[in-house]
């Protein structure tokens, strides 16, 4: 085979691939915007569809009126409030302890960062269990002290993990050349380390917040009232006795500011998730 | 990784040294002190207090220990045989996931590691499933999989087939289906992890193998796959780990069913606790779930030594 054959062959096999990853990939969010946009009728049909002939939002209009059994407005609403809460608390928690663990002296630093990856190898339900009984015993579930906890908590380990691959990654002479000109260590860490560290943050404040937005084990646990119901489990209630028309709508609303966000922002999220592969 | 702490550049105020800690150690405490207060009341505390539920019966009045039954709520776990087939399962799932996101992750990173029209569009596409809300997840699947007007048997009719399977009506297929599902979600991970570890193998060698001929099929099998394989091992202990913990999408699609053909562990802890309020059995099945995933990522670390051991590889 000569090289110009190779490179022939090179190039067929990539693209075949490329296309079948995009299809496996692709299709079951492709099948529930379909769906999202046929009549009923039509999503029931033993006859299934894999192309439109026509679009109609009559789903979306159904399911975004008020007082729809699905509260899927209220529930969006619910959602992003809790998940830009979520997103700050943790990272306000996490700046600060990423900095001392990464550049400060610490007794104990490295068995700390230790820790804080073992817990992930506990399932989330053994740290949910007595969470869950205190929440009864103090009255909070169905509040959103209640459920910000936990979802701050759940996220505090991996958002300090990923601000310490940004530090990792800044020069330690910037901060070395500030003291020498006589930074004090608040000074150093909040007129130097935090601004520097402003990507990082950025990184850290969206993937906490998508993380808080499919989040589903807490709130199923510790919310019953419509009133603080995030979306997932908004969602979930719906699977009872709904159109499927209007189940796959709810779900396209449900993913759509989160798919939106990681569409956007692509490029930084694969930075930060490959920068954990490197380490 | 080093750690350059320049400690004599700080000149030191007189008196700092009341507390006996020094002062940068004080103030790095009180940065950290947060955050960990927060980790041990959320991690540290219920850790413990589930440790001790595993060993007793709970006073549902009180949630608190109504005595202690010793380790039978764990021998349970080793003599019940439809436990021990949840284990089983509990570990066939992880690591079927595990597998699948790790061959189709590795494909999928080959491809993106080479320039071609589309690969900008191709990789965000490949990233969306892992921002997809789990519950989103389930409905999607909940679709391809329908019996009567599902996308699967809708293609399998299209195909000429019969497309009546029920897919989720029968315990071997429903579990199969899930694994589908969960591997789905979690490829991306993988993915990107296998990518970033391609990226850092040097070019200047595959140029050389190239060179003196080595063709295409040759340089993957004997460059990039042993190259690769240190970093394969951790994307397999992570998405094993990550698999043995799913619970939204066995919730969303079966709910352990039909009969309990897809409770694996973590689901049991959840219909334990909270279906049928046994928060002791529960914490010690929890407990019997972390211990077989140590043991499991025990077993993968060893291979992949025996493996080393075995092609002559000198450690990393």
């Amino acid at each position: 085979m000569s090289l110009k054959q190779g490179r022939f062959v090179e190039r067929t096999v990539v693209y075949v691939g490329a296309v079948l990853v995009f299809l496996l990939v692709a299709f079951p969010l492709y099948g529930v915007v379909l769906t999202s946009l046929q009549r009923e009728e039509d999503v029931r049909s033993t006859n299934v569809n894999f192309f439109p002939t026509y679009v109609t939002f009559e789903h979306f209009a159904e399911v975004l009126r008020p007082g729809h059994i699905v509260p899927i407005r209220e529930a969006m609403t619910n959602s992003i409030v809790i998940s830009a809460l979520t997103a700050v608390v943790t990272v306000t928690l996490a700046l600060p302890a990423t900095y001392a663990l990464t550049r400060l002296r610490l007794p104990g630093r490295r068995f700390i960062i230790a820790a804080l990856i073992a817990v992930y190898l506990f399932p989330t339900l053994l740290f949910v269990l007595p969470i869950y009984i205190q929440a009864v015993q103090w009255g909070l579930t169905d509040t959103f002290q209640g459920l910000l906890i936990p979802y701050v908590a759940f996220s505090l380990p991996f958002t300090i993990w990923i601000l310490r691959g940004f530090l990792e990654s800044l020069p330690v002479e910037i901060e070395e050349a500030a003291q020498l000109d006589g930074c004090n260590q608040l000074q150093l860490f909040t007129q130097i380390v935090v601004p520097l560290m402003r990507p990082g943050l950025v990184a850290g404040l969206l993937m906490v917040f998508i993380l808080a937005w499919v989040e589903f084990l807490t709130p199923l646990l510790f919310t019953s009232d419509l009133k603080i119901l995030p979306v997932s489990l908004g969602l979930y209630r719906s699977t009872y006795d709904i159109k499927i028309g209007q189940l796959a709508a709810a779900a396209v609303l449900t993913a759509l500011p989160v798919l939106a966000l990681t569409t956007l922002f692509q490029r930084m999220i694969t930075e930060v998730i490959t920068a954990g592969a490197h380490r | 990784m080093i750690q350059s702490v320049p400690q004599q550049v700080a000149s030191l105020p007189a008196g700092s040294h009341r507390v006996g800690l020094h002062p940068r150690t004080r103030f790095a405490l009180l940065l950290v002190a947060p955050a960990l207060l927060v980790v041990a009341a959320v991690y540290l505390y219920p850790a413990a207090l589930t440790l001790v539920f595993s060993v007793a019966e709970v006073d549902l009045a009180t949630f608190g220990v109504d005595r202690f039954v010793g380790f039978q709520h764990y021998l349970r776990v080793l003599r019940d045989p439809t436990l021990q087939a949840v284990a089983g399962r509990s570990v066939y799932f992880g690591g079927l996931v595990a597998l699948l996101t790790l061959v189709l992750g590795f494909a999928i990173a080959l491809l993106l590691s080479r320039p071609f029209i589309g690969r900008g569009l191709l990789r965000v596409v490949v990233l969306l499933p892992w921002a997809v809300p789990p519950v989103v997840s389930g409905v999607l699947w909940g679709q391809i999989y329908a019996a009567e007007y599902g996308f699967l048997n809708g293609f399998l009719r299209a195909l000429g087939g019969e497309g009546r399977t029920i897919w989720l009506g029968e315990p071997t297929q429903a579990l199969h289906a899930l694994i589908i599902a969960e591997a789905w979600r979690a490829m991306p991970l993988s993915a990107l992890f296998l990518l970033a570890g391609l990226q850092t193998l040097p070019d200047g060698i595959y140029e050389a193998a190239a060179l003196d001929g080595a063709g295409v099929l040759r340089r993957f099998r004997d460059m990039t796959l042993p190259l690769m394989m240190p970093i394969a091992l951790p994307v397999l202990i992570f998405q094993f780990v990550a698999a043995s913990k799913a619970f939204d999408v066995i919730y969303v699609l079966t709910r352990g069913g039909p009969g309990n053909g897809t409770t694996t562990l973590n689901y049991l802890v959840y219909q334990q606790a909270f279906e049928r309020l046994e928060f002791g059995p529960a914490s010690a099945t929890a407990y019997t779930l972390t211990i077989l995933t140590l043991l499991v990522i025990g077993v993968f670390v060893f291979l992949r030594w025996r493996l080393g051991v075995r092609s002559g590889e000198t450690a990393a």
